[in-house]
This record gives C-alpha cells, structure tokens and sequence, in this order.
C-alpha cells in the first residue's frame, strides 16, 4: 500500500473518532451544564479542543456549540474535523467501500446545509448534537460490514483506537483537574460521573456497580475494563492487533513497535489500584500518553522512512 | 393544461440545426420516444427529477471544489435531464471518421519525432512545427510499444446548419469529461426507468474495462503495476481521476508517491518501494519532469523523462501528443489523412484562416462580424474573440494584440452549433451543443466508446460549451 494511502487512512479514522468524542462530550456536558453550570463549565471543553492561541472562551451553551461544530478557525471543529475526513476519503476511493465514501460525502453534505447553524439556535439542541452523531454510528457501522479485512482495515482501525485511548485518557485528566478544585465528596462524584457518561460508559457502570460511585470501581472501569469497549485497556489491546495483522502482512515494520505495545498493554493490566493511587492517577495517564506518543511516533516513522 | 406545453414555445434558432425537430418541425424519428414520455409527465415531475438528478451528483460526490475564504464549496457540472440521440447510421460515420482522423493523426506524431517525411515532402513548414510550444525536443527518437502515442483521446464535435459534422478540436494530450460519460448515463437509468433498454441505447459502461485493457498491454509483464497519475485533490478533474483508478482497480497516486532511481520509476509504500510499469498521467507534458520541462512543477516525477526514453516505463499518452492538436496543425489535418493514408477525410475540418498570412488576416479584418479569432496555443474557451457579439473597441484593441504576433492566431467563420431540447424553466427550448466521443487506440486499433461527452451551451443563445463558461452536460444515447 502506498505510503501516503496508509497516513490517509489513519488520519480517516482518527478524524472520525474524534469528532464522535467531542460530540458526546458536547451533548453530556450540555446537561450537566444546565443543572449546575458552576461544576460544568465550557471553557475546559473549549481549551482542550483548541491551540493555545484561541481566544474564543464562552459559558453561554449554543455558542460554545457553534463554536465547537461549525467554527472554520477552530482546528477540531466538526465541520474542519469532517472535512479533513472528507478530504481523506475522497483520495483514497479505491482502498476504501463505496459505501463508506459516501457515507462520509453524506455527513459532509449535511454539515454544510446553509439551514443547519439555524437549527442549532432554533431548535433542541440535544437532537442536533444526536443527528450529528448519527453519521459517526452509521460511519462504524457501514465500515465493519462493508470494508474488507486487509491493510486499509487495519490501518483505519490502527487510527481509530489510538484517537480513543488519547481522547479517554484526555478527558479523565480534564475531570481530575476538576476534581483536584474541590474537596466536596458530593461534587467529586458528579465529575466521576460526568467522565463515565462522557465516554459512553455510565449505564455499564450502573450495571455492574449500581448507582454507587466509587473512585476505584470507576478508574478500574475507565482504564482496565476487559469488555467495555472504550475503556484504554480494550482499547490498547484491539491495537495491538490490528498492529499485529498488519506486521504479520509485512505492512508495518516489528522495530520497537510490538515491545512498546505489550508493555503498555501489561502495564495498564497488571497494575494494581493501590499503585495506581501511590503513582497517582494523573502520573499513570501521563505514562500511558507517552506511551501512546512514542508508538504513534513509531508508526509514522515507517510511513516516513520511504518517503525519504 | 395540454400536453404540448412542454414544446408549443420551442423557438428553433435561424438556419440551425435541431437535434429533434425538422426543419418544417417535425420531431425526429430517434426523438419521438422520449419526447412521447417527456409529454406525459407533468412539469412537476419533470423538476422533480431535475432536483433528484442535481441530488445525485451532490451525494456521488461528483463535485469540484471551489475554494473561497478559507471554505470549500462544492459545485457540479450542471446536467440537463433530456438526453442527446444520435442514430446508428449518424454513429457510423462518426465512428469511421475519428479512427481515420486519430490512425493519421498518430502517424503524423509518429512521423514528426522521427524521420519528418512530412516536413521533407513539404506539406508542412519546419518553422511552425519547431515554434509550436507543444513540440517535444525529449521525445525525437524515442520508441513508443507499438508506435501508439494517442491512446485517449477526445476529439470535439459540432454539427453544422449542414447536418454535417465537423471536427472542432482534436484534444489528444490529456481529455477529460469521460466520468461524466459513465456518471450521466448513470442518472439517466434512474430518471428514466426502463427507457434506456425500450430504445435500445448502447451501453457504455465497458469504458474502464476497456482502458484497462488498453493500459495493461502496454507492458509485457503478467500483472503489471498500473497507476494514475493525478495532479491532486484541488484539480478540478479530481473527481474523475478518483472513478477511473476506482473503476479500474488501479492506484491513484500523486507525483510524490513517485520516485525514480536508477532509471526505473517506483512507488512509496509501506512495504518499501514498488515498481511501476505503466502510467496513465493526468498531468500535463509541463509539469510531468522538473528536470526536463517547468523547474518549478511539483506535481510530476524527476527522473521519468529519462525512464521512460530507456522503456523503463510506459506513459500514456505519449509525451508531446500536443504537436498534433495545436490548432495551427489543425489545419493541415486533411492533408495528413490524404498523406498518410492516401484516403479523402471522412470528417470535415472547419474552414479555419492562419492570421499569420497577410491576405488571410485581411479576408478575417474585413469579414470580422461572421468570424472567431482563437489562439493557437489556447483552450478552454479562454481568449477568444466572437465577432459577432464584440464591441467596435474591443475587436479594435483585439486586432491590436494579434498584430504582435498574428501567427499565434487562426480565425474560423462563426459555427452556426446545432441544437438540442434542453429542460428549463419548466419547458423544452433548444440550446447549442457539441459531441465529444472517448477514443482508446491500441496495438489492435481503434475502439471509440458507443457514446461520449455532449455539452451544452445553457445560456440562450450562447455558443460557448466550455464548463469554466456556463457550460453543462446531457446523457449522450447512441441507438443501436
């Protein structure tokens, strides 16, 4: 595959994922927001998403999400993110189903409608932020049963997995950082379970923990949970595979590549929550994001050695 | 309402053809079954399917991108829902007289980067075919597989108040519009369920098979590396590069995918380098070797001039095709046929005046209202100058310009373009078109896809068919 096809294809998903990510944000943030504004602000969101030369900070909750979805000189707004994603696809049609470029044609098409910034401002807001996240379901769902399994699957999923565990591991420090502010149990658990309904993970928990939030229960769920799948641990390990598959392929050179994914998939398995609170938890997610830097590194280290 | 609203108000142009109507307004054999269907739809309906047709460019992505203020904006090729007929018999002669022009042409290419009989026997000057800045120095010597170096081709149709029609430009370098072929016959099958096979319309769908095909026999090998060179995402045939490599199954690469060492081209992948045999280049000869043509080009490949001298590579078409669609040489096409294959040409030339001769220049000043000055080297509809609607002052400063350099220039009596019901407004009125054919030549020969490009003039009365003009498109029927 050439080169630039595989960074594509990386970048699609990657592009993808990050727009679903900011969206459920938007939407959980958005009810928090209207219950106690003073816990969940929008300008964490806003900082996170943006470059440090952003000066646009607003608490007021439709603007903060026109901001974040049509804005042109935010970098990561929807409509950038999209058709960045666009953009993507469209150079590699022929590596990737019809069916899913035009699922991204349609998203796009959709997103630069001249009516919708005037559904934002008129209309619910939630059902927008939902209709937007439509596409993002029907994207996955029209990648697993349309696209083949080779490299171009692998290689998306590859992008896919790195932008979730980087987007997990972001968002809890975001919430710790908030975390850190009070010393209220009672607020202190609202922020724990804003970060559970932000990755999608809060109705899970109720399952299997109830309506109980525990710091433990919920670090164990965020980042070591075998089945959840948007905890970094199942996310660690599916990259591990298709990384695998792609090596098996002679796709993907071994370097380091494979020793520094099983070590940080055993690093998130094997350590425990008391050393985990010894470390603190801040620390154990700067690990696992520098982790995650240097295997990226790695990656695009392949794609640039034949550039050269 | 009746149902002959549709055309009660259809306003043939003065000594034009019509592509449907007679000339006493009788609708044409060929046209009779879809204007039939066309008469028993309600208008509504009609601008139903035109919104579904605009509707289905939009969500095949079959779009350009404009860019403006930081934003893209996503434009199509405006369609015309009535589809363009030609008879089988009209086909034939169409089909006979572009393998002629094209299997002249070729030898001619042939010819002019080899021995140059042509130049010796003094049918053509030396001084225009060296001052033509289509003419290729790097490629004088060079064998080509199977001395084919037009292997696509677009020549340009229009059809005369004469019936007849005539060759308008040859387009032997890189042609497009050929997706909008395929894309238009596409809506056509969904706009009009069931009438393609009821008025048994050739299909044109084999066209990427056909290529392919074309592409792959360029090289000896089993299963050779074929790709697509396309200048990128912000050129406006993009889309069509994206369709051709898709329906081929071959890769789209940009130049910086590509790279040549000792002489042979590869391409980067993530499994190292991998060679590439043939080429089918949607760059222009400028901008294929910074080494070798532009400095400044990034959009080709160093090195592959030299690859493909050595037959290290196959390129398609053939560097310096342009020396033989230069509208200078235009002229002289007749004679090629004539001296080439010692047979009369089947399709006509229109009668064109080389501003570079004095009596000529004054035959076109004197004549000026009934002529169109072109540049020789132009394309696109760009810098032309139309007699009859330019104003006293500017075909004055017009004149003034050529006088500089008058053999950059030809003039050619204003065409009357026949014309075509299109739907607009609610109703059918006629608009000026042309033909553009797809050609695929080969070691076997010719083959011309049952089918082609028409463009349309939509602006009444407008005789410029030229997309970046205010052109569109219609599905073209060829019957069997």
């Amino acid at each position: 595959m050439l080169s630039r096809v595989a960074n594509n294809l990386i970048w699609l998903d990657r592009y993808m994922e990050r727009g679903n990510g900011i969206l459920s944000l938007l939407k959980v943030n958005f009810y928090a927001n209207q219950d106690s504004p003073e816990l969940f602000s929008w300008t964490p969101i806003i900082k996170n998403f943006t470059t440090s030369e952003n000066e646009f900070y607003t608490e007021d909750a439709i603007e903060c999400i026109d901001f974040m979805v049509f804005n042109l000189s935010n970098s990561n707004s929807i409509l950038n993110i999209v058709t960045k994603a666009r953009e993507n696809a469209r150079s590699v049609q022929e590596h990737i189903s019809r069916e899913l470029w035009l699922c991204i044609n349609n998203y796009y098409l959709y997103l630069t409608k001249k009516d919708l910034p005037k559904r934002l401002r008129e209309e619910d807001p939630v059902e927008f932020l939902e209709d937007l996240r439509k596409h993002h379901l029907i994207y996955n769902g029209t990648f697993d049963v349309t696209q083949e399994r080779g490299p171009s699957y692998y290689f998306m999923n590859v992008g896919k997995f790195l932008e979730r565990v980087i987007q997990i591991s972001d968002f809890t420090a975001l919430k710790l950082i908030e975390i850190g502010k009070t010393s209220d149990s009672l607020e202190q658990s609202f922020y724990w379970k804003n970060l559970l309904l932000s990755v999608g993970g809060y109705q899970y928990y109720l399952k299997t923990h109830k309506s109980t939030f525990n710091e433990e229960h919920i670090i164990r769920m965020v980042f070591q949970d075998k089945l959840f799948p948007r905890s970094v641990y199942y996310c660690v390990n599916k990259l591990n595979r298709q990384i695998n598959q792609l090596i098996e392929a002679n796709e993907l050179e071994k370097n380091n590549l494979e020793f520094l994914l099983g070590k940080l998939e055993s690093d998130i398995k094997y350590t425990s929550i008391e050393s985990i609170n010894t470390q603190g938890l801040n620390n154990f997610i700067n690990g696992i994001k520098e982790d995650v830097r240097n295997i990226s590194m790695n990656i695009n280290s392949v794609y640039f050695s034949h550039i050269n | 309402m009746s149902k002959d609203h549709l055309i009660s108000s259809y306003d043939q142009l003065p000594s034009t053809w019509d592509e449907m109507y007679t000339t006493n307004a009788q609708i044409r054999e060929q046209y009779k079954t879809i204007i039939e269907i066309l008469k028993n739809t309600s208008t509504d309906t009609l601008t139903k399917k035109e919104e579904l047709s605009k509707q289905l460019f939009m969500t095949q992505g079959v779009t350009f991108t404009v860019y403006s203020d930081n934003e893209g904006i996503e434009k199509i090729f405006p369609f015309d829902i009535v589809p363009r007929i030609i008879t089988a018999k009209e086909w034939d002669k169409i089909e006979k007289g572009i393998k002629q022009r094209l299997k002249a042409l070729n030898l001619f290419i042939k010819d002019i980067y080899n021995e140059q009989f042509i130049i010796k026997d003094g049918l053509i000057p030396a001084d225009l075919i060296y001052s033509c800045p289509n003419f290729l120095r790097e490629m004088k010597g060079v064998k080509v597989p199977y001395d084919v170096y037009v292997h696509i081709s677009g020549v340009d149709l229009i059809r005369n108040n004469d019936g007849e029609f005539y060759v308008l430009e040859d387009n032997l370098r890189t042609p497009s519009g050929v997706s909008y072929m395929l894309e238009n016959r596409e809506i056509s099958k969904r706009l009009f369920p069931g009438i393609l096979p009821k008025s048994k319309v050739r299909s044109v769908s084999n066209y990427p098979n056909m290529l392919y095909k074309k592409l792959k026999e360029l090289s000896d090998l089993q299963n050779p590396n074929i790709v697509l060179l396309t200048p990128g995402i912000y050129n406006s045939a993009y889309y069509e590069h994206t369709t051709l490599a898709r329906l081929m199954g071959i890769e789209l690469v940009e130049g910086s995918d590509l790279v040549v060492k000792n002489h042979f081209v590869y391409m980067k992948t993530t499994t190292g380098l991998k060679q590439v045999d043939v080429i089918y280049r949607r760059v222009d000869d400028d901008f294929l070797d910074p080494l070798e043509f532009n400095a400044k080009s990034v959009l080709g490949v160093a090195g592959i001039m030299a690859a493909y001298r050595k037959g290290n590579v196959n390129i398609v078409n053939a560097p310096g095709t342009g020396i033989a669609d230069d509208k200078a040489i235009y002229i002289y096409v007749p004679d090629m046929i004539k001296y080439y294959l010692n047979e009369e040409p089947i399709l006509k030339n229109i009668e064109t005046y080389q501003l570079g001769k004095p009596e000529e220049f004054d035959h076109v000043v004197k004549n000026i209202k009934t002529m169109v000055i072109k540049k020789t080297d132009g394309s696109g509809g760009y810098g032309m100058l139309m007699g009859h609607e330019a104003s006293d002052a500017e075909i004055k400063d017009y004149i003034e310009n050529v006088k500089k350099k008058p053999e950059n220039f030809i003039a050619q009596p204003i065409l009357r373009l026949s014309t075509a019901p299109c739907y607009i407004n609610g109703e059918l009125s006629p608009r000026c078109i042309d033909l553009r054919p797809f050609a695929l030549s080969g070691k076997d020969g010719i083959d011309i896809c049952p089918g082609g490009l028409t463009r349309v003039a939509l602006k009444k009365g407008s005789l410029v068919v030229n997309s970046s003009q205010g052109g569109g498109s219609k599905d073209t029927w060829v019957l069997q």
